[in-house]
């Protein structure tokens, strides 16, 4: 038992060793296991997130029923302020016991406003004075502390208001906090989360992995030296365990380290949904053992299994013998299973209802991640063993690569994870984007904003508001009514003049007198020429017009003229206000306008062109958060590949200074060197390039998405490597300069 | 005194003790006596000069007219008599040092003798080195090609005489780089 | 006809004069053993009069260019046409195979990697090793290694060859058949030998030497 402690202190020792080049590999080791260990924190910390989130909005839900008059009184309502929605409720106290929510400190009173601190910096904006704060003119007499706030960028508010009465449809607060029966994730929202996890976490262990190898070629030459000493097998595993544990308990510091420096300030993400408050990342006890035992298992496990060829000949090290030759088949096998579970779940989640099977995906993108790391070191091989060299520089890298590509390939084999996933990620964002944006497109041709008042609004103040509000150029009025057929479905009525329909989409020949039915998207029945409608509100029969022609306007049911709908009370009107496109916000200063009615009896909808700056932003910082993950591994992988090819450069100091001597030009020799970082980056690259696109369009598939392709994205990782590959190079040319000149020449 | 040491005073007496002997001279009139103990005590170790030796060294010198009488020291005994160096024996110490022992085994002490006498009279010993290194090295260029264009037999008795040869140089050698040394030794 | 001529070289490291006004020529296709005690400044001198190191003052004249006169790129190409190298240990490109090691002058001046290779192979075979061709240095014996090295000094057909103690980790019957096959390929070859050695069987090998001690040199024929 000494014994066993004495070796992996003496590893240990051998990891620290005091001189700067093992001291900077202990850095650098440091660095690339932390960096791993802070994501893997903050994903440890997602649960406790989302419980507290969970909690919070729990909190929320109004308990509707109680014994005796209601203490409270509560209408939620949103307000659209341009793409955000802007939450809350307003509240009228009946008794003075009334139950406050959580995150204020009474119930406001009338004409008092709570706001969340995002609220108050958004009126604080001139945008928001302007546009905004006409439909907030209570006093503001506080603000919602996180009690009361999912995440720290949350639009909420919390207004009173005395003209709210009790009503039928249950306005009434007993108290708050109930927990309701989620209905749970979207299940194509759920299976992108576990994705995206996945892709994240993945290349994080890998990392750990390769992080631990950093500079590994000279120490697995010291391990040979001591092998060939005579040390047993054993005795030399278990030092280089000591050497890998050093690393990775500097790695837990460094990364407990970084994830505490960056913790506080999660709650400055810009995207609400993103953000968290600080106090509530808390990496769940469970998860962190689970890191700070994981993390030293694998490092020793991937530096014990990188040394079996050390172990078994450590002469080979030491000559610098041709290795063995890597085998291929057991390498394929992770990506042709991942491949295999993917296809066969490609399209089926439309198909089934209810949560599809997440497993065959989730393993299959496992499977497909592991396969990069696993298959690279054999794909570097084989490619650098076809290639011969055409000028001495490349054959001089090509040969260098042919000795050692392991090295090489381990290092890039990280970098290759963390780039497929991003561009995976890329690529559903890229889906996810060109969605939206053909939305907008198709939205892009009108420009409307429809209203609905509440039952007792008063309307005609409604629409004479309308009318005078600014960017607004027509009003139109359609009512509505609903009616059941004799098969018993129902059908919604909509009765609008020619003008009010072209405002919402094209109608062919409209002339007032036509009657249109406009079918229902999942096939539900509709009314046909001649049917005899029972209309809900009053119990009236109507009987729908012979000459009834199918069309495609925006109200899916029936779509009547006004001379069509003789007979036809309606039980609800609906404004449409048609906007000036050259009127910057129109739509705002309409619904400032609606204030003359109850604010939470009006609900408003815009069509048209959207703030596409806003989307533009959200898409921006997921893809800016994306870049810097990116970089982030790249650089880390770009100071390994400059640890690998300054040992190499000290290594053969003394071929580099006779070459030099006989004069071959440092030009070749530079070239040499780019060759040998530029080789193994640009086929991981391609391979990384190749997985990620391909696993993006297999994801895509398996969600019946439409295929997009980020190709600015993918230039940019490219051109990311390219520059990285030449920085590298550069960095080494001071030591390749030391190295070949005459000094070089001279015995240590 | 063993049997190996006067076989080899044998065969370097004649060569070398006169030009020794001048050498030492060439700091100063010395009477014989004084003359044996800077010689045991530089070159004698285990085999230290008998006088008859000194003394017939001498007076042949004398004849040759490398040195004089230089008067007789107060006393009494005929070992008082002071001898001097004149400029023939300069000269032929001079001649000595410079010219090179043909090349052959077991020439150290003669060597060594010319060695310590350059550094004695402040003259260059490395020259001395030099001048013998190039003796040396033209005969084993010699063997070194008679070596490459003979049969196997050749070849072993030349390597033989190379290896020996190899050896004096590299005595040599040593004595060079100790050569500040020794200067501070002989000199003290 | 003399080839290389330097005079009055001067070179200091820091504090330690490895030269002090050292002078050596060299006459075509001779061969010149440097000789003298450890840290007189043989190797330095070689490494100036190659035009590796410049020195602190004197000149070196190769046929009639003056060395210490040219810049970095122009005494590379130089060295990479004129001269060639042979150390003592170490010089072999690790990764390369031999054959393609002994290859790589040649290709660097811009021949076809067939040609290169089949002019490697004849110097392999010349110089006894062919059958270690395909392997890498770290694969072969020193012995061998260095008849590798001495092929690749000798590929390019150059003038003057500069050996830094090439038997230094060799036994004697390896040295002596390096040292061999050095000069009679040389001597085929008309190109001359500086040989800097502290073993007088190698310095043997040569036609005269030239003494080094404390950073001079004793040049016989060039005194003369
Ligand atoms: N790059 C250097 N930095 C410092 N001192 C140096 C350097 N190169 C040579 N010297 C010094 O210059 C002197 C001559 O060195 P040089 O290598 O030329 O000797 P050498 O004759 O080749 O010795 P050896 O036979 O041991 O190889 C030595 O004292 C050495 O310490
Ligand atoms: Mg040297």
């Amino acid at each position: 038992m000494n014994r066993v402690i004495g070796d992996l202190v003496l590893g240990v020792r051998l990891a620290v060793g005091g001189s700067r080049k093992s001291w900077t590999r202990l850095a650098l080791q440091g660095l690339g296991i932390g960096l791993g260990v802070a994501v893997l924190l903050f994903a440890a910390s997602l649960p406790s997130v989302l419980d507290a989130r969970q909690d919070r909005h729990n909190a929320r839900n109004a308990v509707s029923e109680g014994t005796g008059p209601a203490p409270l009184l509560a209408e939620s309502q949103s307000h659209p302020f341009r793409s955000e929605y802007v939450r809350g409720t307003y509240l009228r106290a009946m008794s003075p016991d009334a139950p406050v929510p959580q995150g204020i400190a009474k119930v406001p009173g009338d004409g008092e406003v709570f706001v969340s601190p995002a609220l108050a910096d958004l009126l604080a904006t001139p945008a928001g004075t302007e546009l905004l704060k006409p439909r907030f003119p209570q006093k503001v007499v506080g603000t919602i502390s996180q009690a009361g706030l999912l995440n720290p960028r949350e639009l909420l508010f919390f207004a009173g208001d005395a003209r709210i009465q009790p009503n039928e449809h249950g306005n009434t607060v007993y108290g708050w906090g109930i927990a309701h029966e989620g209905g749970g994730m979207d299940p194509l929202l759920w299976l992108l989360s576990i994705v995206g996890i996945v892709v994240l976490l993945f290349p994080v262990l890998v990392f750990v992995g390769v992080a631990t190898r950093l500079a590994a070629a000279q120490r697995d030459r010291r391990l040979a030296a001591l092998r060939l000493v005579g040390a047993s097998a054993s005795r030399v595993r278990l030092i280089a365990s000591g050497e890998a544990l050093a690393g990775a308990l500097a790695g837990l510091v460094v990364g407990f380290g970084l994830f505490y420096a960056v913790r506080p300030s999660l709650d400055r993400i810009s995207i609400s949904e993103l953000s968290a408050f600080p106090s509530d990342v808390m990496p769940t006890t469970a998860l962190t053992l689970t890191v700070v035992v994981a993390v030293p298992v694998l490092a020793v496990v991937t530096s014990l299994v990188a040394m079996r060829r050390t172990i078994i000949e450590p002469l080979g090290v030491v000559r610098d013998q041709k290795p063995v030759r890597r085998r291929v088949w057991w390498r394929l096998v992770p990506v042709v299973a991942g491949i295999a579970l993917l296809v066969s779940q490609a399209g089926k989640i439309g198909e089934t209802d209810g949560r599809p099977n997440q497993w065959p995906v989730v393993l299959g993108i496992v499977l497909l991640m592991l396969g990069i790391p696993v298959l690279l070191p054999w794909l570097v091989e084989r490619v650098v063993f076809l290639m011969r060299g055409r000028t001495p520089a490349l054959q001089l890298a090509v040969r260098r690569l042919q000795l050692d590509s392991g090295t090489a390939a381990r290092v890039v084999g990280g970098v290759a994870v963390v780039l497929a996933g991003t561009v995976t990620l890329q690529m559903l964002l890229a889906g996810v984007e060109q969605e939206v944006r053909a939305d907008e497109k198709k939205q892009a041709n009108f420009n409307y904003l429809t209203i609905n008042p509440g039952t007792d609004s008063d309307v005609n103040a409604i629409a004479a508001a309308l009318k005078s509000s600014k960017g607004v150029t027509v009003v139109h009025r359609i009512d509505q009514a609903f009616g059941t057929l004799d098969s018993g479905g129902h059908i919604a009525i909509n009765i609008a003049s020619c003008e009010a329909l072209a405002a919402q989409g094209p109608v062919p020949n409209c002339t007032d007198g036509k009657a249109y039915v406009v079918p229902y998207g999942d096939g539900q029945p509709t009314a046909q020429a001649g049917d005899v409608l029972t209309l809900r509100h009053s119990g009236e029969k109507w009987t729908v017009p012979s000459s009834l022609e199918t069309t495609q306007a925006t109200f899916p049911g029936l779509v009547l003229t006004p001379a069509a709908a003789k007979g036809l009370v309606a039980f609800n009107s609906q404004y449409i206000a048609k906007l000036d496109p050259s009127v910057p916000d129109a739509a705002e200063h309409a619904r400032n306008a609606l204030t003359v009615a109850r604010p939470w009896q009006v609900f408003t909808y815009f069509v048209g062109q959207d703030d596409t700056a806003e989307a533009e932003r959200v898409f921006g910082v997921i893809r800016r958060a994306l870049l810097a993950g990116t970089l982030l591994t790249l650089l880390v992988a770009a100071a390994s590949l400059l640890v690998v090819a300054l040992e190499q450069v000290r290594e053969r100091r003394r071929p580099l200074a006779v070459l030099a001597a006989s004069g071959v030009p440092r030009g070749t020799l530079a070239r040499s060197l780019l060759w040998q970082n530029a080789l193994p980056l640009a086929i991981s690259t391609v391979v990384s390039l190749a997985t990620g696109i391909g696993l993006g369009v297999l994801v895509m598939r398996v969600f019946g998405a439409e295929v997009a392709y980020d190709w600015a994205g993918l230039g940019l990782i490219t051109a990311i490597v390219v520059g990285l590959t030449f920085a590298v190079t550069a960095l080494t040319l001071p030591s390749l300069r030391r190295a070949t000149g005459a000094l070089g020449l001279r015995t240590e | 005194m063993n049997t190996p040491g006067v076989y080899m005073m044998c065969i370097v007496a004649p060569m070398s003790i006169g030009h020794a002997l001048l050498g030492l001279l060439e700091g100063g009139p010395r009477h014989g006596y004084d003359l044996k103990r800077a010689y045991d005590e530089r070159f004698g170790q285990d085999r230290p000069l008998h006088y008859g030796q000194v003394y017939s060294t001498l007076s042949r010198l004398l004849k040759n007219g490398f040195v004089t009488d230089a008067g007789v020291e107060a006393g009494d005994g005929p070992e008082r008599k002071r001898y001097a160096i004149t400029d023939a024996g300069v000269t032929d110490v001079e001649r000595w040092l410079s010219t090179p022992e043909k090349p052959e085994p077991y020439l150290q002490n003669t060597l060594y003798a010319k060695v310590v006498l350059a550094l004695l009279s402040g003259r260059s010993a490395a020259d001395v080195l030099d001048t013998q290194r190039s003796a040396h090295l033209d005969t084993m260029r010699e063997l070194t090609r008679r070596k490459s264009d003979g049969d196997l037999a050749d070849q072993l008795i030349c390597d033989f005489a190379l290896f020996h040869l190899e050896a004096d140089l590299r005595w040599l050698e040593l004595t060079a780089a100790r050569i500040d040394q020794l200067a501070v030794e002989v000199n003290r | 006809m003399t080839l290389l001529r330097a005079e009055g070289l001067s070179k200091s490291f820091g504090k330690t004069q490895a030269l002090d006004g050292a002078g050596i020529s060299i006459r075509a296709g001779e061969v010149v053993a440097v000789m003298g005690p450890s840290g007189s400044g043989k190797s330095t001198l070689l490494h100036c009069i190659a035009g590796i190191l410049p020195p602190d003052s004197g000149t070196v004249h190769y046929r009639d260019q003056d060395l210490t006169a040219m810049n970095d790129s122009t005494r590379s190409e130089l060295r990479r046409t004129e001269f060639g190298f042979v150390f003592q240990f170490g010089q072999l490109v690790p990764e390369l195979t031999c054959l393609e090691n002994v290859a790589l002058p040649l290709r660097l001046s811009g021949m076809k990697r067939k040609d290169a290779e089949r002019a490697a192979t004849d110097w392999l075979a010349r110089l006894e090793v062919e059958d270690v061709a395909g392997q890498r240095p770290g694969e072969t014996s020193g012995g061998q290694g260095q008849r590798v090295a001495v092929a690749r000094a000798l590929v390019t057909a150059p003038k003057v060859i500069f050996a830094d103690e090439p038997t230094g980790a060799l036994d004697s019957l390896n040295g002596e058949r390096v040292m061999h096959l050095l000069t009679t390929a040389a001597r085929e070859t008309g190109a001359a030998v500086v040989l800097v050695t502290h073993e007088a069987r190698v310095a043997a090998y040569s036609d005269r030497e030239v003494v080094v001690r404390d950073g001079r040199s004793r040049d016989v024929e060039f005194a003369r």
